[in-house]
């Protein structure tokens, strides 16, 4: 993992330090609240429904388990106890009163985090595969390049007020892991014929209102001007995004109106800063830089120091069903003989989507010290993952996972849903997402039903922002308001751009919204519909692409009852 | 380049510079004109005559390059101060234009502006008129440096430790 540095750790004091001085000046009455919001939710706070909610940056995933300690000791507290993973990889508080949120930043500052740039129109907290360091498919290391594009945009002064947020990912292996294709700025590492490393780059990905996939901006850019190309992307995006409609904002809508020109534009920004600019190549990256951050990336000291272990755990041919289930879904290859990395669920029955309790957190931050280095990762769909754990160990593992209740064996099954906090929390949402993400659950909690769905990925989104990312969930949900009352969108076919799921697409709708205490029903008929057409072994998302929408819309039509007579109006 | 002065809070009621009415336009000493005036004044403006120009920010500087060199400030707009174009426009003046004269901020300019503002390039700052100097003062002073490198410190974080 990445140590923070002297500099690092003066750094984000003084962040505390000067949002201290803006909070004060805010309850002091010299800071109105306008002009305070934009200051703080470049902080990670963002007011919402019941009280400010603080977004925590973990970034590219990476947590240890001393600051996961930290956030339970905030949870705890100064929140009502627990928090929310969210797709970004980063944790939200929901309860916290303003006035201690300068104490909360200083708690932060104790063990090297913050909320840096999580809102707000900035280069928000990159997001990494969950996997990077360990997965066997990686043909580079993201880490190191995500902690030097963390740096990078870190209170970039050129960039701290675009038109609109921006979200970088960065993968570096085959598979994508990081939906990069939905990004403002996707990154892509590989290598070339000559084996030289460097980036794909995509720019224009993103959510809401106008579902896009990032447009090829570069097939290799080489990694010592990668900083160099995104200035050029997001100082082109700066200048010309437009500021005129909150709605047409994003980098996707420019990159979407100009097509080739805007290709064209970063070029020749890219070259004039390379050729023309004072210091204009300061910021290609030198090896001993790149050799620098990569050493706080090396295998952990007591995992390389190990004998060779055997790469098998121990017999399972007598271990209860539920063990084996949870080998199977919970606990995944790793690059290293005799190393497996473990998905801890947050995908429970009677909690929230990616939601831990202050206990759950110190549980886990125990299960990182005991089997994983006292490393964890936040997964992009909002799981705990311990990297660094011995397959010999793995029985022990789920035994004390499973008391501390992350151990159901669901990942990637539908009950492995996203969700955003919906309009229980958030003030923007349309409709809430947690009693349907709960609904669902208690649908479909039997495990032998999940086993036989198979792979599928169920996302939820309380309104168009799309936190939940609905757009890219093989079934859909979008929360929308009509006269006042909770509706319920369906999509069906989106993928985020993985292996499983094809090229990153949006999911069609497939009819008009449905009523709250309908949609269980829905994903129901859904769900009976794939399992009356599926060829042989053939997933949901395969077939959902080869029959189309038709014969799902007409299962879900069927199952109308509030929505029978109602308008049509998607 | 770290020799640069700090930020300068501009005195509106000392500041030599004004506007010119567009019906007076003509030559004057620290006339403060807008870029439709200058187009107009500029066969006739005396090189030796300090002269200012307001550029909106929706203005390429690039296009700015041969009259840069004949103005003593350019003053930049913040019509808002979360519309952040300006200071884009700043740092391509300075480090790709290489403009050695006054760079202003100018519109809703708030103190919490000020390190971005001075890290961009401005030297000035006409602050809106409710700021208070203390804490303009203080918002200059809660960072000892900074990641990447900018108009001030070219040089990033990375290449600074390395030396």
């Amino acid at each position: 993992m990445y140590a923070y540095t002297d500099f690092d750790r003066q750094f984000v004091h003084a962040r505390a330090a000067q949002f201290r001085d803006q909070l004060q000046r805010h309850l002091a009455g010299q800071l109105g609240e306008e002009e305070f919001r934009a200051l703080r939710l470049q902080n990670g706070w963002y007011v919402q429904r019941h009280a400010p909610m603080l977004r925590i940056a973990v970034p590219y995933g990476e947590l240890a388990s001393r600051q996961l300690r930290q956030l339970a000791r905030i949870a705890r507290e100064f929140d009502r106890g627990y928090g929310h993973f969210t797709t970004r990889q980063n944790l939200q508080f929901n309860w916290i009163p303003l006035h201690q949120a300068a104490d909360v930043m200083e708690l932060l500052a104790e063990v090297d985090m913050h909320g840096i740039q999580t809102s707000g129109n900035c280069v928000r907290n990159i997001t990494s595969d969950a996997l990077a360091g360990i997965a066997p498919d990686e043909v580079v290391d993201p880490r190191p390049y995500c902690e030097i594009l963390r740096q990078w945009s870190t209170l970039h002064p050129e960039f701290a007020f675009l038109p609109r947020k921006f979200k970088i990912a960065v993968i570096g292996a085959a598979e994508d892991r990081a939906a990069i294709g939905w990004h403002d700025i996707g990154l892509h590492l590989l290598k070339n014929d000559a084996g030289e490393v460097g980036f794909r780059v995509l720019a224009g990905g993103g959510m809401g209102r106008t579902p896009v996939i990032g447009a090829l901006m570069s097939p290799f850019v080489p990694w010592q001007q990668i900083l160099v190309f995104i200035e050029a992307i997001v100082r082109v995006y700066n200048r010309y995004g437009r500021r005129d409609n909150l709605h047409k904002a994003r980098i996707k809508i420019l990159i979407k109106a100009e097509g080739e020109r805007f290709v064209e534009a970063v070029q020749r920004e890219f070259r004039t800063i390379l050729e023309k600019d004072a210091g204009g190549t300061e910021h290609l990256i030198p090896q001993s830089e790149l050799d620098r951050v990569a050493r706080h990336f090396e295998v952990p000291a007591a995992v390389r120091a190990q004998a060779p272990l055997p790469t098998e755990s121990a017999p399972i041919a007598d271990a209860p069903l539920a063990y084996r289930r949870w080998l199977e879904r919970n606990v995944h290859a790793h690059r290293l003989p005799g190393h497996r990395a473990v998905t801890l669920s947050l995908k429970r029955a009677g909690q929230p989507p990616g939601d831990a309790t202050a206990d759950q957190m110190d549980a886990a931050a125990a299960l990182a010290d005991r089997f994983s280095q006292g490393e964890l990762r936040v997964t992009h769909d909002q799981n705990l993952l311990l990297p660094w754990v011995r397959a010999s160990d793995l029985r022990a593992l789920w035994e004390m996972a499973r008391q501390s209740g992350f151990a159901t064996p669901n990942i990637g099954l539908l009950t492995d849903m996203i969700a955003c906090p919906g309009g229980d929390f958030c003030g923007l949402a349309n409709a809430r997402s947690i009693p349907v993400a709960a609904a669902i659950q208690e649908r479909f909690d039997d495990l032998d039903v999940l086993y036989d769905i198979g792979d599928i990925d169920l996302h939820i989104s309380g309104c168009i922002n799309s936190c939940g990312h609905h757009h890219s969930g093989h079934i859909g949900i979008l929360g929308v308001d009509k006269d006042g009352a909770e509706w319920y969108q369906v999509t069906v076919g989106g993928s985020d751009g993985s292996t499983l799921s094809g090229s990153a697409l949006p999911g069609k709708v497939i009819g008009p919204s449905f009523a709250a205490d309908e949609v269980p029903d829905v994903i129901e008929a859904l769900i009976d519909t794939y399992r009356a057409h599926r060829v042989e072994h053939e997933r949901f998302i395969d077939t959902a692409r080869r029959i189309g929408v038709p014969a799902f819309r007409t299962a879900a039509d069927a199952t109308r009852r509030a929505t029978a007579h109602a308008e049509v109006t998607a | 380049m770290s020799t640069r002065a700090p930020i300068r809070f501009v005195d509106a009621a000392q500041d030599p510079w004004r506007a010119l009415p567009d019906a007076a336009a003509q030559p004057l000493a620290h006339a403060l004109l807008s870029l439709d005036q200058w187009q107009q004044l500029r066969p006739e403006w005396p090189s030796a005559l300090a002269v200012g120009v307001v550029v909106a920010n929706t203005v390429d500087v690039e296009t700015l390059a041969d009259d840069l060199p004949r103005w003593s400030l350019v003053a930049l707009q913040f019509p808002k101060w979360t519309d952040g174009r300006a200071y884009s426009q700043a740092r391509l003046l300075r480090a790709r234009l290489r403009y050695g004269g006054e760079v202003r901020a100018t519109g809703e300019v708030l103190v919490d502006m000020l390190p971005l503002l001075q890290r961009n390039g401005f030297d000035a700052a006409l602050l809106r008129a409710d700021q208070d100097l203390d804490a303009a003062r203080r918002a200059l002073k809660f960072f000892a440096g900074h990641y990447q490198g900018d108009v001030v410190q070219s040089r990033p974080l990375f290449s600074r430790i390395e030396a």
